[in-house]
């Protein structure tokens, strides 16, 4: 028998655990929004009971904690997904930039009767080139179509250095954003520590660290957005952290981290003890080495090989011809790829020095320019025996191929990454009718407890008058 | 499932977003008909594009090489045409000389060799519309026929200073034309020349000059022994030169049509690749506006109930 004192006793730790599952639904409203936070619910028990003749009686409700409704393996797999689309995200967004430096893009013409094309690009001012070489073919003297020719290769030349530089500018934007989010997971390696000293002690004291975990789990997220990591969990609950075979986190310690070092002008990473960090398959820092050195630096050299091969084969063709003056052996363009080649200065400044003949003397001789026009039928040993054309066009397609296959890859991984997160929210997301509705069940409850103590106060209160009465 | 608040709005996003994409995607297409813009779009067909591109701007001017040798071709044409009745008429003038019947006033006739000879020096001196000279083969800076003149102003040489090279363009890829015929070519090889060549025999101008001397000096059996045949030869040399003219100028007609067909083809192969269905793509487009709207109006729904508004 509890007694009536007892079974006040039991009234008002009633009320104390409604009031808590109260303040704990409280919590889990006021973190709908919060996308890191896991509901929580108050974790409520039967009190000791106390031994009877008739054997056992319940003593009312115990609190015994707080504790937050996770899936470990689901957050698990969220972190790894982080990795991969971190990875595709930033390829994609690298190898977009450079799609748009190259500026081929089909549009209607404007001019009547032409078909749609890429009008901007290099491989219109490409076949503009060979057109103007067929047209100083029928008037080789002519010195307006000379001027056409060179102020046409002075345009293709500009478009191949602009290009040039800018996947340069990209590069180094990219060596920056390296540079960057290895700044950033040295911070998230950092606070990981941290929080795992802070949710060792707390789980020491025997309590929970819910917030602790959902602020780490955010964490390990970002790291791994930008590198992917292998995690395990120790027995106080703390998070041990290694990258490409590095221990970077033990417990509470975050002992080794992330640097850059320099090959060349690129930048790569390895830990602060000098491991290198290849083979990495996840992270935007990954993704952006993978942009970097794959689809980019095919783009670079499918356009260095295309200068290179343009300069040498016109150069020794044109090399061989005769100028206006009877005079030979100059070179049409000058530089060595997409970066350096320019069109002979002295050109411009004088077309009768093109040339364009293949006698000293005859002016009208058009086998150097004919010759030239034809290069641009010629299968090229150097460019895989296509013609600069098509080499070219092969070019923009190999990048439109990187683009496409990781937009593909992007998409999926985000529509994987959509449903984990569906998942998780289904486990550990707030649902608010729900929480209404269990608070209408502890304000009933609390209700009834405050009921039931007001009745045994009358009970007492019958006892105590019962002895004045007497 | 459980469902949670968030849940909604993490769901209503990305799906709006996606109709929006879908949505932005047809109606660009649909705005400018073309099916694809970047090479992401479709890298192997803006691969084929780049190329047939290529190949549209080539033809074009292939276009433009067979009118400029069309333009050539012709200069030639009118060339020979103004050489025939030259050349027919000293063949009269021989013939008639040579005829007692017909022979009239030799003297009178010299002259009027003499005077065709310089209008054929003439002829042969034609430039076209940029000033060079037409027949002097790629030696086109200078006159190509030079006459030597005597006391009294008759030509007793004409000299070739051309050579007999020849300006070919392309008009198909590999295939290389020429409607140019060198003023002379002595040598043998090589194309003829309009007025001397040493395989038909033709030498219009030592033969007038030969012509004209032999009337002047009243060398009738010469005249029509070996003149009037020289003439003859010249005049059939003429005629087969006007012949192959007219081969190269429907060579180059039949090469324009084919170019022009050509053209045709490539643009159509080019709109077949990039221009959009418009009925499948505003089919499309109206498909997705309806889930949109279905979207918007089920998320709005959804999202304004909540057991809040039953309590009281």
């Amino acid at each position: 028998m509890l007694g009536l004192f007892g079974t006040l006793n039991l009234g008002a730790r009633s009320l104390s655990v409604e009031q808590q599952a109260s303040e704990v639904t409280g919590n889990n409203l006021a973190n709908v929004n919060n996308p890191n936070y896991s509901r929580q619910r108050l974790v409520i028990v039967n009190s000791a009971p106390l031994p009877v003749p008739q054997g056992q009686e319940g003593t009312g409700v115990d609190a015994t904690g707080i504790e937050a409704i996770r899936d470990n393996y689901l957050n698990n797999q969220i972190v790894s997904q982080s990795s991969i689309t971190g990875s595709l995200s930033s390829q994609q967004s690298a190898l977009q930039d450079a799609e748009t430096y190259l500026n081929e893009q089909i549009q209607n013409s404007s001019a009547a009767n032409t078909p749609a094309g890429s009008q901007n690009g290099i491989a219109a001012t490409l076949s503009s080139l060979f057109d103007a070489f067929q047209s100083l073919s029928l008037q080789p003297g002519d010195l307006s179509e000379r001027q056409t020719v060179v102020a046409t290769a002075q345009q293709l030349a500009n478009q191949f250095n602009q290009v040039s530089t800018q996947l340069g500018t990209l590069r180094t934007n990219i060596n920056q954003s390296i540079q960057s989010d290895v700044d950033a997971s040295n911070q998230d390696l950092k606070d990981i520590a941290q929080l795992n000293l802070e949710i060792a002690n707390a789980t020491a004291a025997g309590g929970s660290a819910n917030e602790l975990v959902d602020q780490r789990q955010q964490k390990l997220e970002d790291l791994a957005s930008k590198i992917n990591f292998t995690s395990s969990t120790e027995s106080n609950g703390a998070v041990d952290i290694t990258i490409g075979g590095v221990r970077m986190v033990g417990g509470s310690t975050a002992g080794n981290f992330l640097q850059t070092y320099t090959v060349g002008q690129d930048v790569y990473v390895q830990s602060t003890t000098g491991v290198p960090m290849t083979g990495m398959t996840g992270g935007s820092i990954n993704g952006s080495i993978a942009a970097r050195d794959g689809g980019m630096q095919d783009l670079q050299n499918g356009l260095d090989s295309l200068a290179s091969n343009l300069i040498d084969q016109v150069n020794s063709t044109y090399s061989a011809g005769y100028d206006l003056n009877g005079n030979t052996g100059q070179n049409f363009f000058t530089g060595t790829d997409a970066a350096s080649i320019g069109v002979n200065a002295a050109l411009a400044a004088s077309p009768s020095t093109f040339q364009a003949s293949g006698s000293a003397t005859a002016p009208g001789d058009n086998t150097v320019a004919l010759e030239m026009a034809q290069l641009g039928n010629k299968n090229v040993g150097g460019l895989n025996n296509q013609t600069f054309s098509q080499n070219y066009a092969t070019t923009v397609s190999t990048l439109g191929n990187a683009i496409a296959s990781v937009t593909d890859q992007l998409n999926n991984s985000q529509a994987v990454g959509q449903m984990l997160g569906n998942q998780r929210l289904s486990v550990s997301g707030v649902n608010t009718d729900e929480e209404m509705t269990n608070l209408l069940q502890f304000q009933k409850a609390y209700q009834a407890s405050a009921e039931l103590i007001s009745t045994i106060n009358s009970m007492l209160e019958t006892v105590i008058n019962m002895k004045s009465a007497g | 499932m459980r469902v949670s608040t968030s849940m909604f709005t993490n769901n209503f996003l990305p799906q709006i977003n996606t109709l929006e994409q879908s949505e932005n995607h047809l109606q660009s297409q649909a705005s400018s008909g073309l099916n694809m813009s970047l090479p992401e779009d479709n890298p192997v067909a803006m691969g084929k594009v780049l190329d047939l591109q290529a190949q549209t701007s080539a033809n074009a001017q292939y276009q433009k090489n067979i009118s400029k040798l069309q333009t050539a071709a012709t200069d030639v044409s009118n060339a020979l045409s103004s050489l025939q009745p030259l050349i027919s008429k000293a063949s009269q003038i021989a013939i008639s000389a040579s005829n007692v019947a017909t022979r009239d006033n030799l003297p009178n006739d010299a002259e009027q060799v003499e005077a065709l000879l310089q209008q054929i020096v003439q002829i042969g001196n034609t430039k076209d519309a940029s000033g060079n000279y037409i027949f002097g083969g790629t030696q086109n800076d200078k006159p190509p026929f030079v006459a030597t003149t005597d006391a009294s102003g008759n030509v007793t040489s004409v000299a070739y200073q051309g050579n007999t090279d020849v300006l070919s363009g392309e008009i198909a890829p590999g295939l290389t034309m020429t409607s140019q015929i060198p003023g002379a070519n002595t040598t043998g090889t090589g194309p003829q020349g309009l007025l001397v060549d040493s395989r038909t025999g033709a030498d219009i101008f030592s033969h007038l000059i030969t012509l004209q001397s032999d009337l002047a000096s009243n060398n009738l059996d010469a005249v029509s022994n070996a003149d009037l045949q020289a003439v003859n030869k010249d005049d059939d040399h003429i005629i087969s030169q006007v012949s192959a003219n007219g081969v190269v100028q429907s060579a180059l007609e039949s090469a324009s049509n084919n170019s022009a067909q050509q053209g045709t083809t490539l643009s159509t192969q080019i709109s077949n690749t990039t221009s959009a269905d418009l009925a499948q793509t505003l089919t499309k487009l109206s498909q997705t506006q309806t889930a949109y709207q279905a979207a918007l109006q089920s998320g709005v729904l959804i999202m304004n109930l909540s057991i809040l508004q039953y309590l009281q």
